[in-house]
C-alpha cells in the first residue's frame, strides 16, 4: 500500500510541475510525461505482490474526525488499475505532440494538472473501501475530466458538450449518492463491510439506483448519451483516456456493487445481461449510422461496454444457478474485454486524433487514402479495428471467446436462463459482424482509396511521440491474442477475491486458453506461408499498374467512390424503428434543375426520447418556479437561513 | 494420417464441383456447357499470369486474397471429411473458426474499398450486411448443436460415436437447421438467389464485383478460396445428412462424396429453377433462414432434458 501512495504521490508532483514550468514550454510537457510514466510504472510494480499474495492490503485514515477515509487493494481492484496505470503514461506521451501550440501553453499545463488528478482519482476510486473515499474520488474524477472535455472552451460545441457531460456525470452521482444514503439508513456505518446485511428489497433499490448511476459513466444504453457529444469536443489522447480507462470505473462500480451485496438472485444477473445486449447492438448501429471518426468511436464505446455487460451478466446467471464455469469465464470474458478494450479504443481514438490533426476534419466522407499518406497511423488503427471487430489472432478475440464459452454453459439450463443465454450468443455474433462492418467502412473510407479533399490529400505523419504509444498498443493487441495466456491468467486473478464465484476445476481455462493460442499461431503461420507462396507465384511475372476498372466509364473523379454514409445506408435502415433516420432533400422541381441539397442523419432516440420525455416536462413544471430566481441577495440569504432553521426542526 | 490424406484430397477436388453445378444448369437449360474440369483449367491460366493493379491501391489490396485463402484452408483443416477425423481440433474451435472467415471476409472488404471504385464499395456494403445476418442463423445453428451433443468442435459434431446426424436423437429438428443452413449456404457463397455468380452487370453483384480489379495468381487465389468455402458448406450439410455410424474406411469416404455430389447438384437445380432476389427482399431471405433455426433451439427445450 505504501508503494502505491509513492506512486500517488509522484503522478501528483507530476500534475503541479508543469504548472510552475509552463513558461518552458517543451520542458514542462516532457517532465510532465516523464514524471507521470514514473508514477504510472511505480503503480504497476505495486500490482505484482497484490496480485500473488492472498490478503490485500488496506489503509484507513481518519478525517474531519467523523469521516474515515480507507483504501483496500483486493484483486478486483488491482486488475482495474493495470488498464489505469498501462494507457494513462501512453496518452500523456502521446499529449506531446498533439498539443503543441505554444501560445496556448498555459492552457496545456492546466490541462495536464487536470489530466494527473484525473488519473490519481480513478486510483482512488478502484482502491476506495468506504461510501465517503468512494464519493470523494468520483467527485474529483468526474470534475477533471469535465476541465479536461471542455480544453477548447472557445467552441460551442465544446461548451455544450462539456455541460451535457457534467449534467450527466453529477446526475449520476446523485444516484450513487443515493444508494450510499439508503445504504446508511439500514446500516448506520459508513463502512462498506456491512452491506451484505441489508433486506432484499432494499438491495434491489440500491443496485437499481448504482445501476443508473454507473450506468451513465460507463455509456449503457440509454444513459450513454453524453459519450457521443463528449469525445469528439475533447482532446484525442483525453477522449482515449475517458473511453478506454474511465468509463470503465462505472463498470468497476456495478461489479463492487454487485460483491458487496452479495445476492445471488437471478434479477441481477437477467439486468445487466439485458442492458448489456441493448447497448451492444444499439451502440454499433449508431456507430454505423455515424460519419464523425470520433462520435463513430463513443458509440463503439457503448457497443463494448455492452459486451463487458453480457459477460458479467452471465457471470452473475452463472452464479445464480450453480454454474462454476459459466460464473468464472463470463466475468474472466468481462474483465479481459475491460484490459483489452482499453487498448484498441485508446489506440483508435489516438489514431483518429493523428488523422485529425493532419487533416482538420473529423468526417469520414471527405478524407480517404490516408493509408499511403500516414502509413503507421493507418497500420496501427488497422490492427486497432480487426481487434476490436473480435476477429483472431487479436486480442478483441480472446475476451469475445471467453464470454461465449460462459454463454454456451449456459445453455444446459431451461428456461429464461436458457433462452438469455442462446439470445447473448446470437447478439454477440450480430455485434461482431456488425463492428466488422462497421470498421470496414472506417478503414475503407478514411485510410483506403483515394483522397476525397485536397486536406485529406495534403495529410502526412504525425510526430514521433504519437505514432510510438500507438504501434505499442498495436502490438499490445498481437501479443495478448497470441500469447493470450499470461493475460487471461490475470483476468482469473482478477476474480480471486470474489467469494461468490466457485472455483472451477482447475486447468479448464489452461487448457482452452492453450489451443486459442494454437489456433492464433496456426493461423498466423498459414498466412505467413501463403503469403511466400504467393512471392513465388509472382516471381518473373510481368506486374503492370493501372487505374481501377470503372466498369466502362472512362472519366472517373474521387468523388465517384463510395462513401461512408452509402456504405452503411441499408444496415442503418434495416434497424428501424430503434434507430430514427431523418433525411431533408430539396427536390428537383425544375425542367432545367438549379441547385438541390441532399442531407441524411441518423438521429439516437434515447436523446430525442430523453428530451422529449424527461427534459421538455421538466422544463415546463421549472418554468413556473422561475420567479423563484429574482437576483436579490438578500432574500438568497434569506433562503439559506430558512433552510436551515426547517432543518433544524427535524434534527 | 488419414485426415491430413483427406484433407488434402479436399483441397484438390474442390475446384471439381463447381463444374458440377455449371454442368447442373447446362443440362436444365438444355445446353453442353463447360467441361467438367473447367476451373483447373482457369485455375492453371490465372496462376500462369501476371497482374495489374489499380495506382489507388495499397498493400491491403494484396492482403485481401492471402488472408480470405488462409481463412478458407484454416477451417478445411478443423473439419472431419469422407470419414475421417479432422486434422486439427479442440473443445472450442467452432467459434474461432467462424471467426477465422469473419477475417478473411474482413480484408476482402477491406481490398474492395482499396480500389476506390464505387461498384466495389457497393459489393462491399452487401457482403458486409448479409454475412452479418447469416452469422445470426450459424451461431442459433451453434446453440442447437450444443445442446443436443454438448460439444463446440466439429469433430465432436460430425465424427465418432456421439456425431450429429439425421438418423440420430433429435434429427427431426435437423430438417430445419438443414434448411436453415442450405439458405445460409448459398448467401455466402454468394449464389443464386442471392447473388448471381455468372451476371454481367456489376451493379447487381455482390461478391464478384469486390474482385473486379484482382487479377493473375491474387484472382486465382481467390476464386480458390471460394471453392474451399463452398466445400465446407457443403460438408457441414453432407454429415448432416450422413448416418454416423457406417462401415470404416473406403466406403464411408465414396459415400461422402456421393452425397457431396448431390448437394452440389442441388445448388445448381436452385441457381436454374430460381430467380435471384431484389436487394431489398435479401434480409429477409436471411431472417427466414434465422426463423427456422431459432423456432429449432427452442424446440430442443421439449426434446433434450
Amino acid at each position: 500500500m505504501d508503494t502505491l501512495f509513492i506512486s500517488l504521490a509522484v503522478l501528483l508532483t507530476g500534475g503541479v510541475l508543469p504548472l510552475l514550468l509552463h513558461r518552458q514550454f517543451k520542458l514542462m510537457k516532457a517532465g510532465a510525461i516523464f514524471v507521470t510514466t514514473v508514477g504510472c510504472l511505480i503503480g504497476l510494480a505495486t500490482l505484482f505482490p497484490v496480485l500473488q499474495d492472498t490478503g490485500p492490503p488496506a489503509f484507513s485514515l481518519s478525517w474531519l474526525h467523523v469521516l474515515t477515509l480507507s483504501c483496500k487493494i483486493d484483486s478486483l481492484s488491482a486488475f482495474f488499475l493495470v488498464p489505469i496505470f498501462l494507457i494513462c503514461p501512453l496518452a500523456a506521451l502521446y499529449g506531446f505532440h498533439y498539443l503543441e501550440k505554444r501560445e496556448e501553453s498555459g492552457r496545456i499545463a492546466v490541462n495536464y494538472c487536470f489530466f494527473s488528478l484525473l488519473l490519481l482519482s480513478m486510483v482512488l476510486v478502484v482502491c476506495a473501501n468506504s461510501p465517503i473515499t468512494f464519493a470523494l474520488a468520483w467527485e474529483i474524477m468526474s470534475l477533471s475530466s469535465f476541465f479536461l472535455v471542455v480544453y477548447e472552451f472557445q467552441k460551442k460545441e465544446t461548451r455544450s458538450a462539456g455541460y451535457l457531460y457534467f449534467v450527466f456525470a453529477q446526475a449520476g452521482a446523485m444516484c450513487i449518492f443515493a444508494a450510499f444514503g439508503l445504504i446508511f439508513s439500514y446500516t448506520g456505518s459508513f463502512s462498506f463491510d456491512s452491506i451484505d446485511q441489508l433486506p432484499a428489497q432494499a438491495k434491489l433499490v440500491v443496485f437499481s439506483l448504482a445501476l443508473i448511476g454507473f450506468g451513465s459513466k460507463a455509456g449503457i444504453f440509454p444513459l450513454h448519451i453524453w459519450l457521443p457529444h463528449a469525445h469528439p469536443a475533447a482532446p484525442s489522447h483525453i477522449s482515449a483516456i475517458m473511453s478506454g480507462v474511465m468509463i470503465k470505473m462505472g463498470i468497476y462500480g456495478i461489479l463492487r456493487f454487485y460483491i458487496l451485496l452479495a445476492d445471488t438472485s437471478l434479477i441481477f444477473g437477467q439486468t445487466i445481461l439485458i442492458a448489456g445486449m441493448v447497448s451492444g447492438i444499439l451502440g454499433v448501429v449508431y456507430a454505423l449510422g455515424k460519419h464523425d471518426i470520433k462520435r463513430l468511436l463513443a458509440y463503439h464505446s457503448v457497443e463494448n461496454i455492452g459486451i463487458i455487460l453480457i459477460g458479467a451478466g452471465l457471470g452473475m446467471i452463472g452464479v445464480s444457478t450453480g454454474s462454476p464455469v459459466m460464473a468464472a469465464f463470463g466475468f474472466a470474458g468481462s474483465l479481459l474485454h475491460v484490459l483489452n478494450h482499453s487498448i484498441f479504443k485508446s489506440l483508435l481514438f489516438m489514431g483518429a486524433g493523428a488523422v485529425l490533426q493532419k487533416t482538420k476534419t473529423r468526417h469520414v466522407d471527405e478524407l480517404g487514402g490516408l493509408g499511403k499518406r500516414m502509413p503507421i497511423t493507418g497500420k496501427t488503427f488497422l490492427i486497432g479495428s480487426v481487434s476490436i471487430s473480435g476477429l483472431p489472432p487479436f486480442n478483441g478475440f480472446i475476451s469475445e471467446f471467453l464470454i461465449y464459452f460462459a454463454a454456451f454453459h449456459g445453455l444446459v439450463s431451461t428456461g429464461l436462463t436458457f433462452i438469455l443465454a442462446s439470445l447473448a450468443i446470437v447478439s454477440l455474433a450480430v455485434i461482431g459482424g456488425l463492428a466488422a462492418a462497421c470498421f470496414t467502412k472506417v478503414v475503407g473510407i478514411v485510410f483506403l482509396g483515394e483522397p476525397r479533399s485536397a486536406r485529406a490529400a495534403r495529410a502526412v505523419e504525425v510526430g514521433w511521440t504519437m505514432t510510438a504509444p500507438m504501434v505499442f498498443l498495436a502490438v499490445l493487441c498481437l501479443v495478448i491474442g497470441v500469447w493470450p495466456q499470461p493475460f487471461v491468467r490475470l483476468a482469473f486473478l482478477g476474480l480471486r477475491d470474489i467469494a461468490a464465484i466457485l472455483p472451477i476445476q482447475p486447468g479448464i481455462e489452461a487448457e482452452l486458453v492453450g489451443n486459442l493460442a494454437f489456433a492464433s499461431r496456426l493461423f498466423l503461420a498459414l498466412l505467413a506461408a501463403i503469403t511466400i507462396f504467393r512471392k513465388l507465384l509472382y516471381i518473373k511475372k510481368e506486374v503492370g499498374a493501372g487505374p481501377t476498372w470503372g466498369c466502362g466509364f472512362t472519366q472517373p473523379t474521387v468523388r465517384m467512390q463510395y462513401t461512408g454514409t452509402s456504405y452503411a445506408r441499408s444496415m442503418v435502415e434495416f434497424f428501424q424503428p430503434f434507430v430514427k433516420i431523418r433525411t431533408v432533400y430539396s427536390g428537383i422541381r425544375k425542367i432545367f434543375p438549379g441547385q438541390t441539397t441532399y442531407e441524411t442523419r441518423v438521429n439516437d432516440i434515447a436523446e430525442i426520447g430523453m428530451h422529449q420525455y424527461l427534459v421538455h416536462p421538466l422544463v415546463k413544471i421549472l418554468e413556473r418556479l422561475r420567479w423563484i430566481q429574482h437576483g436579490h441577495i438578500q432574500l438568497y440569504i434569506a433562503y439559506i437561513v430558512l433552510t436551515i432553521v426547517v432543518l433544524l426542526l427535524f434534527i | 494420417m488419414e485426415s491430413i490424406v483427406s484433407f488434402a484430397i479436399a483441397l484438390l477436388v474442390a475446384p471439381l464441383f463447381p463444374g458440377v453445378i455449371n454442368k447442373v444448369k447446362a443440362f436444365v437449360a438444355g445446353k453442353q456447357g463447360p467441361p467438367l474440369l473447367m476451373k483447373y483449367y482457369t485455375l492453371v491460366k490465372l496462376f500462369r499470369k501476371g497482374s495489374v493493379y489499380s495506382t489507388s491501391s495499397s498493400y491491403i489490396f494484396k492482403m485481401g486474397p492471402t488472408v480470405s485463402f488462409a481463412a478458407s484452408i484454416m477451417v478445411l483443416l478443423f473439419i472431419p471429411m469422407a470419414g475421417t477425423g479432422a486434422v486439427f481440433s479442440f473443445y472450442g474451435d467452432v467459434i474461432v473458426l467462424f471467426y477465422i472467415m469473419g477475417i478473411g471476409r474482413f480484408f476482402t472488404i477491406a481490398a474492395a474499398l482499396d480500389t476506390a471504385s464505387p461498384f466495389e464499395g457497393m459489393g462491399a456494403a452487401r457482403e458486409a450486411f448479409f454475412s452479418t445476418l447469416a452469422e445470426a442463423t450459424i451461431f442459433t445453428v451453434l446453440i442447437i448443436f450444443f445442446r443436443l451433443n454438448g460439444s463446440l468442435s466439429f469433430a465432436d459434431y460430425f465424427y465418432g460415436a456421439q456425431a450429429i446426424s439425421l438418423a440420430g436423437p433429435g434429427g427431426a429438428l435437423l430438417i430445419l437447421v438443414i434448411v436453415a443452413m442450405f439458405m445460409v449456404l448459398l448467401t455466402e457463397n454468394s449464389r443464386v438467389p442471392v447473388d448471381d455468380p455468372q451476371t454481367h452487370l456489376e451493379l447487381t453483384m455482390i461478391h464478384e464485383v469486390m474482385i473486379l480489379d484482382h487479377s493473375g495468381p491474387d484472382l486465382a487465389l481467390i476464386e480458390l478460396a471460394a471453392f474451399y468455402k463452398l466445400f465446407f458448406y457443403c460438408t457441414f450439410i453432407t454429415h448432416l445428412l450422413l448416418p454416423s455410424s457406417l462401415a470404416g474406411g473406403l466406403e464411408n469416404g465414396l459415400l461422402f462424396y456421393c452425397v457431396l455430389t448431390v448437394m452440389y447438384i442441388a445448388v445448381g437445380i436452385t441457381e436454374s429453377t430460381m430467380a435471384r432476389f431484389k436487394m431489398n427482399l435479401v434480409p429477409k431471405y436471411i431472417l427466414t433462414s434465422f426463423t427456422l433455426v431459432f423456432f429449432a433451439a427452442i424446440l430442443t427445450m421439449g426434446f433434450v432434458q
